[in-house]
């Protein structure tokens, strides 16, 4: 098995707010990233594809076809967007890390033509992320 | 891999620290003439120090509330009390006591980093990984990674 990764960036505002919990719940728990104003990021998505390679082509998966894949599922819904607003699949959840991962795992895993979805890792920042695979797949791909 | 397919989504959440602490390697069961010969200039006697970076990866249910698999001012704040306080600007060798006996290689500072960490209350402590330099890294998640259980290759 060959593991494939392909990386891009997309830019979104959001704001972390429940609205089942009271202005000070939601300031104590989020504190500045309930700023009602919201605020942004540039977010790192790395997508990671399984497989083995083709005997013809000696691809895992095209990448001009994953490429296509990503601008159509994450870049055209999130990239320069509001993610509390602007984002159906976000609805009614808060656009943290931890479920703007799973909801562009969601989006991308029927997708994949070639191989199959191995890991999602969205970086917020340099120094937060969070990672998507399925239960039992995941230190395999965990190679950094 | 088709057990793998059907396995439950599983989210884990990734945080970088950074801290800078000194070291010397050096064995007290080794000779001096071997400690030099193993250590090379890791041994210098006066020490010599590094910027480490350490990543920190928890995994849990995602609380449908916050949208979160644990507070990350929680975590924060427990990382910076367990392990960025007692070593930063430190002297691994002289100021943190289990490396009184052992040595502080980059390796036994990631299984103590674990250590310390898994104490986390509010998730579970998937692994420890430490960047020495931006050329070495070590990783350590527990011994029951190596069960082969959940390995799926």
């Amino acid at each position: 098995m060959v593991l494939l990764t392909r990386k891009i960036e997309f830019s979104a505002s959001h704001r972390y707010n429940n609205p089942a919990l009271s202005a000070e719940e939601n300031q104590r728990i989020f504190g500045k990233c309930n700023n009602p104003h919201g605020h942004g990021h540039n977010y790192t998505l790395e997508v990671t594809v399984a497989g083995e390679p083709d005997p013809v082509t000696g691809m895992v998966v095209d990448l001009a076809d994953l490429k296509k894949i990503l601008e159509q599922e994450v870049m055209r819904r999130m990239d320069h967007r509001h993610l509390n607003f602007e984002v159906p699949e976000l609805a009614g959840q808060i656009p943290t890390c931890e479920n703007v991962a799973r909801v562009i795992w969601n989006l991308l895993e029927p997708k994949i033509p070639q191989g199959r979805l191995h890991r999602v890792r969205l970086y917020e920042s340099p120094d937060l992320f969070a990672d998507c695979y399925r239960n039992g797949a995941g230190r395999n791909g965990s190679a950094s | 891999m088709t057990a793998a397919r059907g396995g439950d989504l599983k989210i884990e959440l990734g945080r970088r620290y950074r801290f800078a602490a000194s070291h010397r390697l050096h064995s007290a069961q080794m000779s001096e003439a071997e400690n030099a010969r193993i250590y090379g200039k890791c041994n210098n006697p006066c020490g010599h120090g590094h910027n480490y970076t350490v990543e920190i990866t928890i995994s849990g249910d995602v609380d449908p509330a916050t949208g979160m698999i644990a507070n990350l001012a929680d975590l924060d704040n427990f990382v910076q009390r367990e392990v960025i306080d007692p070593f930063d600007y430190r002297s691994l060798n002289d100021e943190v006591e289990v490396f009184r006996a052992e040595v502080p290689t980059t390796e036994n500072l990631c299984i103590e980093i674990y250590r310390r960490v898994r104490a986390f209350p509010h998730a579970k402590l998937e692994r420890v990984r430490v960047e020495e330099t931006s050329n070495n890294s070590f990783e350590y998640a527990g011994e029951e990674v190596f069960s082969g259980s959940d390995e799926a290759l």
